[in-house]
């Protein structure tokens, strides 16, 4: 953005300007850093008000949750979010190729399906599934997860993909096809490796999508596919508001997530947009 | 000409094979749970009754239920203050964030990172950050209204402050997504109109109001859609701060269907109210579809 600077003119930003955007950003997370500070103190000191502002930090909530059932659900929120993140990729990434070197019909109502699958309430996929993993006994298992994650992460791959595969010139794939490739040696060898980054930031999207996902683990999982997000609002419910510990799981929860979304934060939008504006 | 006959031959034979993986697994996953919760909505199922699983005997029963049902009739109304009140904020707050950081300086742009969080910390983390604000023992803010000497009322369990608390945490989480599409907008405009403007004599208001605000409306339009389509999952929320309460205050359809099916064993109706909640975001779908096309048109 260095030649057009738009809209109401991008001067330097003033240092009136750059306070306020400080001030705002304090305002704005200070409940977030509230819950972060929260996990680093004891239980006696989560009481005390006025809140002291130095205090020494304790580890014993996160270790608490070492000990305790957490690190199985965590576990459990690893795998499926991976193997949904792969099953997507692995079915998605061939078809997204296919459709961007496509220009049959059927392919705006194939891309309004798909907004529509992304749209869609959860609760409208949950109860067939939740009847039809009872009848074949897919309920509580991470493999009934990774299914139903995939059914909001394969649209998700299509659709990201998509624009990826437009950057690549078809001119060096011609050239390829003309000395006598196979389209899929092309895809493989000279498409793929030129979108690794478009691959990567989509994985990442889908990853995060399953792993913040709490309504389909609260529904379709009891105790032994139980996943993270499920496991700390359970503390809420039978162990007594255990603030300590809500804290820390709920810190835990969102680290990998932080991590993950800082580093696709220009594929954000696009990700959650998917469909309508092009990203 | 045979030889290219050949090429295209075989491209359409791999598209095919590219292709139909992805479209077995999607209409298995996707497509067959659809017409499964259109056919559970034509059935009276309870799960303590399996034999109503395929009950046909009167189809539209749940629908003709629907309207005379006032809890049903009840979660539109909240579901529609939820929504109105939750992208009117997110919308306007969210401009007036973009604007403020709409800026030339390397400090700013790192900062605009860090707007994000709220937006993607998994939802269920955003409902646990605003139970530790809203639970009088523990919150800053209690401790805070106490220090003025205001006795606050707990705001989650009263009649009329409950839905409040929801949207005040539901525009926070969303805040940042309305941000970053009218950022991406504002600098999408040409410079010259404003320097024009400038020549001219304009004031900075004037330039909003006749330069800026024209051009971002549509993104405007289209960031609030998609948070409208959005504000009908809002769960996590409800389910942790309130419940749906009290009394049915904050039930917003989303979660009366919830209740329905896995409180109730009513999974016949349940069905037919996610059908009918499906086809408003369908509504709503084609309406940001059809306003992106006519943008795409207009540029």
């Amino acid at each position: 953005m260095s030649g057009g600077t738009g809209g109401p003119i991008r001067r330097p930003a003033s240092v009136r300007r750059l306070v306020a955007i400080g001030v705002t950003l304090v305002v704005l997370l200070s409940p977030f850093l509230w819950l972060l500070q929260m996990s680093f103190k004891s239980n006696d000191l989560i009481l005390q008000f006025p809140p002291p502002l130095i205090f020494t930090p304790t580890l014993q909530n996160y270790a608490a949750l070492w000990q305790g059932a957490f690190p199985a659900s965590f576990v459990n929120s690893l795998m499926s979010a991976s193997f949904s993140t792969a099953l997507a990729l692995i079915l998605g990434v061939p078809a997204a190729y296919a459709l961007s070197r496509w220009a049959g019909r059927g392919k705006h109502a194939l891309s309004f399906a798909i907004l529509v699958t992304r749209m869609a309430p959860p609760i409208a996929f949950t109860i067939p599934f939740f009847l039809f993993y009872r009848w074949i006994g897919l309920l509580d298992t991470v493999t009934g997860l990774v299914l139903v994650y995939t059914s909001f992460n394969l649209p998700l791959v299509i659709w990201m993909m998509q624009p990826f595969f437009e950057t690549v010139p078809q001119s060096l794939e011609e050239a390829a096809l003309v000395d006598g490739a196979s389209t899929r040696i092309v895809f493989l060898e000279i498409v793929l490796p030129m979108v690794t980054p478009g691959i990567a930031a989509t994985a990442i999207l889908c990853f995060l999508y399953a792993w913040n996902d709490f309504f389909f683990a609260l529904i379709l999982t009891r105790t032994n596919a139980r996943t993270a997000p499920v496991a700390v609002v359970n503390f809420m419910n039978y162990e007594g508001w255990e603030w300590g510990k809500i804290a820390a799981g709920g810190s835990l929860v969102m680290a990998p997530v932080l991590i993950f979304s800082l580093a696709v934060r220009r594929y954000l939008v696009s990700g959650l947009t998917a469909g309508a504006v092009k990203g | 000409m045979s030889g290219k006959g050949l090429v295209d031959a075989e491209r359409r034979r791999f598209n095919r094979l590219a292709l139909a993986p992805s479209l077995i697994v999607l209409f298995m996953i996707a497509g067959l749970p659809a017409i499964y919760l259109v056919m559970t909505s034509l059935t009276p199922f309870q799960l303590i009754n399996p034999g109503s699983s395929t009950d046909f005997s009167s189809p539209l029963r749940n629908y003709r239920l629907l309207p005379d049902d006032p809890r049903f009739v009840n979660s539109l109304w909240v579901q529609a203050k939820l929504s109105f009140w939750g992208v009117l904020f997110q919308v306007l707050l969210g401009m007036l964030l973009a604007l403020l950081l709409h800026t030339q300086s390397r400090v700013v742009e790192f900062a605009r990172t860090f707007f994000l969080i709220p937006m993607v910390l998994p939802p269920i983390v955003v409902a646990i950050i605003w139970k530790l604000i809203y639970t009088p023992d523990i919150s800053p803010l209690y401790y805070a209204a106490s220090l003025l000497n205001i006795a606050m009322p707990s705001l989650t369990s009263s009649v009329d402050f409950a839905l409040t608390a929801i949207i005040i945490a539901d525009t926070w989480e969303w805040l940042p997504f309305t941000f970053l599409m009218v950022l991406a907008a504002l600098q999408t405009i040409p410079d010259e109109f404003s320097e024009a403007a400038l020549v001219d004599g304009a004031s900075r208001l004037q330039i909003f109001f006749y330069i800026t605000l024209p051009f971002i409306t549509p993104i405007l339009v289209i960031s609030g859609m998609f948070r409208l389509i959005d504000s009908v999952k809002a769960f996590p929320l409800v389910f942790l701060l309130t419940g749906g309460g009290p009394g049915s205050v904050t039930e917003v359809t989303n979660y009366y269907a919830y209740l329905l099916a896995f409180d109730f064993n009513e999974i016949g109706y349940s069905s037919a109210v996610t059908i009918v909640m499906l086809l408003l975001v369908v509504a709503v779908s084609l309406g940001v579809v059809w306003m992106g096309r006519r943008r795409e048109a207009m540029v």
